[in-house]
């Protein structure tokens, strides 16, 4: 034990000498651990979220509709149980609270719903006839009391009080419950949203029915998208970002472990002389490194549990306006996530040591404290390198090959793969290609001789600086990548809101007042042209592409516009039968246009003809185009408002205005008409001071969302940017003092200290340079496969490819910056440290 | 105390095995010191290396305290080296991040066998008793090498293996340093092998042998000679 114990506190004695790289090794740690418990955290209160909307009603059951399309009453619910079928009435709805929130209200009939689903799990196991009697439940999970203005424990048994002045019943805790979702009996339901006899869906077990019975649709649970199955792909894209993350982490904790263990050569040699053994060496640098493991996890997953509280607002609205899947902002961490993120940061903290533990366990003693020996080993590991780069750059191959066999959208996993294979062939081989490339250039300057010192000793200090460098060339190129397609998808969303949003304001009427508002807008003079729009829900039930049809049960958004002289020049179309021109006419003949997210989801392309549930029955369109709808999680398809309206008795949604080019010059239209408009409108419909919206404040709204949906990518990639840069600078003045002495001969030999410190940064920016330059060409390859495959596969569409040379000067000016900042720091120093002093370090090393 | 019969040893070259021992014999009993002299390169450090169990033999037996190198494992080497051993090399080889007192007693406390009266004594008699705070780096190279000399002897080991210890200090220094661990080496009781090229250092010893060869001789009359 005393054996032991003495060689574990000799061997840490290191770091109470070099605080510095204990910092840098706990950094890593805490970083790589920070970033990847944080988006576990994220998916984890996610899936929990999941977990509990599926658990309630929305999936695992059958439900009916009607044949002709009518709503559902109460009426359907009566005759079908009195024809001995085990149907359950569900009614849904919103209501908003005092604070303004808007929470859905779920009338359930927990008598008739389907035992083994829902109530009897999400629901508490408090008696049901206190459910259904008054003075009634309502259900509601832990997190949503908050909504309602309430501390948790004050809710039990409160009655607060709804907008509209109505009161809820009295609140019961059901943890198992969605978030903002308040679950009470369909009386109340239908009391609470004013609904009458309505039911919004009829349910049952799934597989309760074998047919539908007459007059009915059956929709089976199997065909319904979960929300954990919908935003599996974004959680992908967020677990890889935060893999990326790790790993660049993880090259920070090898590049420390590996100077922490060089400079320890020595010391290992004079235990071994000393009489500890080589294997108990190995065993106490292993325990060294569990020690420091648990520490840099521990405040790893700390942090990581703050950051995902911060950023789970914003992937909460991500998941909402994507997705459209709620999830709660409250982090719900299961146990098992604690024992997970310590489980992967130990896990990827022995990968990063057993290199380094293999190492030290193979070095003989005799040969132990000889540096070269330590770097005979690196022109091998070059060799390795270069061989399991070129191994990992096949496979980017063979996946680019494979997916492109495959129909556009698929592929998620494997577009990962592609990318995560590029990125570690080019990491792997940045380090043999600058070896080989710096002993090209000092033969080319053999007759230059301090160029030829300060190429070789950058040779020199390579094994040091390679995992950093390989960190920052992988971080960069990420972060060109993932700022690219991220810039790229904002050019072109703010591009398509342009395209999309022409009129120059934009009224929403209540749908009674709807045509009347129309017919008076027409006949004012400041008013050049109208763009009403309308929109209701429908079902596709079948698809003929050719003389094969495909019936289907999806559900789908239909959306009308008004072709005219403003919108049919610049609403984008991507893909038409027979030219943009026939395809306007087409709709404006009854024809449809489908968005890219349906089109590619069911493989659908203009010709088909798609089959539509109205309420009138069924009603038949020809699809005449493909169109963008990027940030729209459904399927939708497009027709002339008036064709909407007749066709499927659509409801009227907004009115667009072009207003007439009559207002003074130099001032925008609609600021100028606005408010004798909005004036007239109020006086003449009542439609209040603010019914009018400016074009610009839709976008401004819009783009809005859009930055939000965003702003997790962008900080998880500015945080493993960050990291990455701290590697290299940290790498890097862990060295400086060996740097530093290195220089003295130099010195002695007479070149002046301005020159030295210049060699300094010339040496480091240089390889920084090489490093973000090569950084570029995989960036933008990483965009690429970016849009072209992870987002078709992660969201239905796709994106046209931007690069942006503000982009890459950016990667280039960081790495640059950071090996400049790292070199001027030692210059500095050595710029003031007495030439003799210099000498005297290198003496005494 | 250490005895080498018939050692052979030879390291790989590109020109083809070069022996540097064979067939070494030598016999140092307890309490007795011995001068291993030679030029550089002729094999004295591979010799010493062997006696410390660093390193094995091709052929023939080496034993320390009866025990046979050979026939020990890596671990049991280790364990011989920490419990019978004490080991002074000519670069030091102290431990940079431990103070000068952590330095002393760190093989003391390897072994199991630290007594805190005879570290005491020793920071002493070593002269480093007001330097027991600082760090090696800030310590002269007498003194980083007489505290070399006081973390062999701080376990009180059977048999002390020194490799050029004074090699890497002026002249007065060395012989400053060479009393000092002479003095301790009897007050010990323990054997020492100490390898040397200078027949100055050598003298003071009981026995001087020369390695020549490959093979141990006797200095001749006037290489035994002090300068």
């Amino acid at each position: 034990m005393p054996l032991i114990l003495t060689a574990l506190l000799t061997l840490l004695s290191h770091y109470r000498r070099h605080p510095g790289q204990l910092a840098m090794l706990l950094l890593g740690l805490w970083v790589a651990g920070a970033l990847w418990s944080g988006v576990q955290a994220i998916n984890a209160s996610a899936r929990d979220s999941y977990d509990r909307a599926e658990a309630l009603f929305t999936t695992g059951l059958d439900r009916l509709e009607r044949r002709d399309g009518e709503p559902l009453d109460r009426a359907d619910f009566v005759s079908l149980r009195r024809a001995g079928l085990p149907v359950s009435p569900l009614l849904e709805g919103q209501v908003v609270t005092q604070e303004g929130e808007r929470l859905t209200v779920i009338g359930i009939d927990p008598l008739t719903l389907p035992g083994d689903s829902a109530f009897a799990s999400a629901g508490s196991r408090g008696e049901l006839t206190a459910f259904f009697t008054p003075p009634w439940q309502t259900r509601l999970a832990p997190d949503t009391a908050p909504r309602l203005g309430l501390a948790r424990r004050a809710a039990p048994g409160a009655e607060p009080t709804l907008a509209d002045g109505r009161r809820l019943p009295p609140l019961v805790l059901a943890p198992a419950l969605p978030p903002d979702t308040l679950v009470v009996d369909i009386a109340v339901a239908a009391r609470l949203l004013e609904r009458g006899n309505a039911v919004s869906r009829l349910v049952t077990a799934a597989g309760a029915l074998e047919t539908a019975p007459e007059g009915y649709r059956l929709g089976r649970a199997d065909t319904l998208v979960d929300p954990g199955e919908l935003t599996a792909s974004f959680h992908l894209n967020l677990t890889a970002m935060a893999l990326l993350a790790l790993i660049v982490g993880l090259f920070i904790v090898q590049s420390a472990l590996g100077l922490a263990l060089e400079q320890r050569l020595g010391l290992l040699r004079t235990l071994r002389a000393l009489g500890v053994p080589g294997r108990t060496l190995v065993a106490l640098l292993a325990l060294e490194l569990a020690l420091l493991g648990v520490i840099g996890a521990l405040a790893g997953i700390a942090s990581g549990v703050w950051l995902a509280r911060a950023l789970l607002p914003d992937v909460a609205a991500t998941l909402q306006s994507l997705y459209g899947a709620a999830v709660g902002t409250e982090l719900r961490l299961p146990w098992h996530y604690w024992l997970g993120g310590l489980g992967v940061t130990l896990s990827g903290l022995f990968v990063a040591g057993s290199g380094i533990l293999w190492r030290a366990a193979r070095l003989g003693v005799l040969g132990l404290g000889q540096a070269q020996a330590w770097r005979a080993g690196f022109q091998r590991q070059l060799r390795g390198q270069a061989i399991a780069g070129t191994l990992a750059a096949l496979l980017a191959l063979a996946m680019w090959a494979w997916l492109a066999t495959q129909p556009a959208g698929e592929g998620l996993l494997a577009g990962f793969v592609l990318v995560g294979a590029m990125m570690l062939a080019c990491a792997l081989w940045l380090s043999p290609l600058l070896a080989a490339g710096l002993s090209g250039l000092g033969r080319l300057a053999r007759h230059r001789p301090l160029t030829q010192w300060a190429l070789a000793d950058l040779q020199l200090q390579l094994p040091r600086l390679s995992l950093a460098m390989m960190a920052l060339l992988i971080a960069l190129s990420a972060n060109l990548g993932v700022g690219s397609m991220v810039g790229g998808f904002r050019l072109t969303f703010l591009d398509w809101l342009d395209q999309r949003l022409t009129a120059d304001l934009y009224l929403r009427p209540p749908a009674g007042q709807f045509d009347a508002v129309q017919a008076w807008l027409v006949a004012r003079d400041e008013v050049a042209e109208l763009l009403p729009t309308a929109d209701a829900e429908s079902t596709l039930l079948e698809v003929q592409a050719g003389d094969d049809p495909r019936g289907l049960a999806v559900p789908m958004t239909l959306f009308g516009i008004t072709p005219g002289a403003r919108l049919t020049p610049t609403w984008p179309l991507l893909e038409t039968r027979a030219g943009r021109e026939a395809a306007w006419r087409a709709l404006e003949e009854g024809e449809a246009f489908i968005n890219e997210q349906l089109a590619l989801g069911q493989g659908i392309g203009p010709g088909d003809r798609l089959v539509l549930r109205s309420p009138g029955g069924q009603q038949r369109v020809t699809v005449a185009a493909i169109y963008p709808d990027y940030g729209n999680p459904r399927g939708e398809v497009l027709l002339a408002t008036a064709a909407l309206r007749e066709r499927f008795a659509a409801a009227p949604g907004s009115l667009g205005i072009v207003l007439a080019d009559t207002g003074p010059p130099g001032e925008r239209q609609a600021e100028a008409l606005s408010p004798a408009l909005t004036r007239a409108l109020d006086a003449r419909f009542g439609l209040g001071r603010d019914a009018l919206r400016d074009q610009r404040d839709v976008k401004a709204l819009s783009t809005e969302i859009f930055e939000r949906t965003f702003a997790i990518t962008r900080a998880l990639n500015a945080l493993t940017l960050a990291v990455a840069a701290l590697a290299l600078l940290a790498s890097l003045l862990a060295q400086a003092r060996e740097r530093r002495r290195r220089l003295a001969p130099l010195w002695a030999l007479g070149v002046t200290r301005g020159r030295l410190a210049a060699i300094q940064l010339a040496q480091l920016g240089g390889a920084a340079l090489v490093t973000g330059l090569a950084a570029v060409p995989l960036g933008i390859a990483i965009t690429v496969c970016l849009v072209a495959v992870i987002n078709v596969a992660a969201f239905g569409w796709r994106l046209p490819l931007h690069v942006f040379p503000g982009e890459i000067g950016l990667t280039l000016a960081t790495a640059l910056g950071v090996a400049l900042l790292a070199a001027a720091l030692p210059a500095l120093t050595l710029w003031r440290t007495p030439p003799r002093t210099l000498l005297a370090e290198e003496e005494a090393s | 105390m250490l005895e080498f019969r018939q050692v052979h040893k030879a390291y790989a070259t590109p020109q083809g095995p070069l022996e540097v021992l064979a067939g070494v014999d030598l016999t140092l009993d307890a309490g007795e010191s011995l001068a291993l002299m030679g030029e550089s390169g002729s094999g004295k450090s591979t010799l010493l290396h062997l006696a410390a169990g660093l390193d094995l033999p091709d052929r023939g037996e080496v034993r320390v305290a009866g025990r046979a190198i050979s026939s020990l494992g890596e671990a049991g080497r280790a364990r011989l080296r920490r419990e019978t051993l004490g080991l002074v090399f000519q670069q030091f080889h102290l431990v940079p991040s431990l103070s000068v007192l952590d330095n002393l007693r760190l093989q003391a406390r390897l072994a199991g066998r630290e007594d805190s009266s005879w570290t005491a004594e020793l920071l002493e008699r070593l002269g480093l008793a007001g330097l027991a705070r600082r760090y090696p780096e800030q310590l002269s190279g007498g003194q980083q090498q007489r505290l070399a000399i006081g973390r062999a002897l701080a376990p009180r080991p059977a048999l002390l293996l020194a490799d050029e210890p004074t090699g890497n200090l002026d002249e007065g220094t060395a012989d400053e340093v060479l009393d000092l661990l002479l003095a301790l080496v009897r007050d010990t009781g323990c054997a020492l092998l100490m390898v040397t090229h200078s027949p100055r250092v050598a003298a003071p010893l009981d026995r001087r042998l020369h390695l020549t060869h490959g093979r141990l001789t006797r200095p001749e009359a006037g290489q035994d000679a002090c300068p």
